[in-house]
């Protein structure tokens, strides 16, 4: 009774161990137990290797071993060659860019012949949620001065607010405190149109003239009144007008034609 | 000499800060909006150095962020004043043991900051008023915020009472006597 009171209690213990032994195994993933791979491959290939040797001379084949030397010299050149494949699209990639970048230059300067300007990159933008002005890389060594109009090749960026010797900060049209004297391109009817802090790439038009007629999709420039931006720069189109019970107090959303949350170059007015 | 040494590691920080907030900040945003690191490490410096070194570090930082991004100089330095003020305060009556009177003193600071700052900004700069806008963005920066303290707060802690002991040795005494 004794002994077998003692066995079943080792039955138990050994099945407990052989459970755990098999759960063990069943979580060990191959890659973890390479070196086991290894140790049986070496203890194997020779004799597969043997074999196959043996089937491919029977077939003919029998250069497969003398041949694996000169694949590795190839193979060593064939990465080398890669390497440096690589290197040369990296190069590439790296002139790409900068040709797009001169390419928007060109446009730019073709687009705006009128105005003598100066191209810049964005090197900064507003670190808070409620503003939204820019630093770009040109500043006063390069004749850049406060009040200058800041475009890029779709419109209307802003203006410049203070300038360091190599740096100067632009406040954009989008900025809650950037007030813009517009008209509409076909109607020529004039409205201010300000920052908002609803969405980036909007702006808010005000003191519509009660006669005007606005439709979704009319083109809005500057006026030209204001002293900083000159006559006839695109800011964008009409998205939404909002009519309310008193005719005065209606106003439309225009969206602007720069995508400021993607703007890298821009372009000074320097004249 | 560990004094001078610890305002440098603190001034090391703030740049660390600014280029976090300038660079990883810009793309690494709750639905659009930024957090404002630079309340977090105001009122950490005023609560754990006290008001003799927070205030003219919280006037400095200000003056910095102002005539670097700002659209007019006085508005941040004056608001991380008044945080440098109110930790100072919460330093007198709350313990900064707990975690969630971390959370709750950023959740205040974060809001006194940026509603003090749009209001200066809408008497200097005559800017439009849009409070539901500002409000919905200012949700959405308090939790960012808050949510930077849970992640630094340890950090923060260590830190702290390092610059605690350096900066205001009688201050402990008191706590604990």
């Amino acid at each position: 009774m004794l002994k077998n009171k003692k066995t079943s209690k080792m039955g138990i213990i050994i099945t407990i161990l052989i459970l755990i032994i098999i759960v063990i195994l069943s979580n060990i993933k191959i890659k973890d137990v390479t070196y086991v791979e290894n140790e049986l491959g070496l203890l194997v290939m020779p004799i597969q290797n043997g074999l196959t040797y043996l089937k491919n001379w029977i077939s003919g084949n029998h250069t497969f071993f003398t041949n694996i030397n000169n694949l590795q010299e190839e193979n060593k050149e064939l990465k080398k060659k890669n390497s440096e494949l690589e290197q040369m699209l990296r190069e590439l990639e790296i002139i790409k860019s900068e040709n797009t970048t001169l390419k928007e230059y060109v446009n730019l300067k073709d687009k705006y012949t009128d105005y003598e300007t100066k191209p810049a990159y964005v090197i900064q933008k507003d670190i808070s949620n409620y503003g939204d002005t820019i630093i770009i890389n040109i500043g006063s060594n390069d004749g850049i001065d406060v009040n200058m109009p800041v475009i890029s090749d779709q419109g209307l960026v802003g203006h410049i607010i203070s300038v360091t010797s190599t740096t100067a900060k632009v406040q954009t049209i989008v900025d809650t405190a950037s007030t813009i004297s517009c008209v509409i391109t076909t109607s020529r009817d004039m409205m201010i149109a300000r920052g908002t802090m609803e969405q980036d790439s909007m702006l808010k038009a005000t003191f519509i003239p009660t006669q005007a007629t606005i439709l979704e999709g009319d083109k809005v420039e500057t006026s030209g009144l204001g002293g900083i931006y000159p006559k006839g720069i695109h800011i964008g189109t009409i998205k939404k007008v909002v009519n309310t019970k008193n005719i005065t107090d209606r106003y439309a959303t225009i969206e602007t034609a720069v995508d400021f949350a993607k703007l890298e170059t821009v372009l000074v007015i320097t004249n | 000499m560990k004094k001078a040494f610890t305002i440098i590691i603190l001034i090391s920080i703030f740049l660390l800060f600014y280029f976090l907030q300038a660079n990883f900040f810009s793309w690494f945003t709750i639905a659009g909006v930024k957090p404002n690191i630079f309340i977090i490490l105001v009122l950490f410096i005023s609560l754990f150095a006290g008001l003799k070194i927070g205030i003219p570090f919280a006037i400095i930082i200000g003056l910095f962020l102002d005539l670097m991004v700002g659209k007019n100089i006085g508005t941040s330095a004056i608001m991380f004043a008044v945080i440098a003020f109110i930790g100072s305060y919460f330093d007198k009556n709350f313990s900064k043991e707990s975690k969630l009177t971390m959370m709750l003193m950023v959740i205040g600071s974060t809001c006194v900051f940026e509603i003090g700052s749009y209001v200066l900004q809408i008497f200097q700069l005559s800017i439009y008023v849009e409070i539901l806008p500002f409000l919905n963005i200012l949700w959405k920066e308090v939790l960012y915020n808050t949510i930077l303290t849970i992640i630094l707060y340890p950090i923060m802690q260590k830190l702290g009472y390092k610059i605690e002991e350096l900066f205001k040795q009688q201050a402990i005494l008191t706590r604990y006597f």
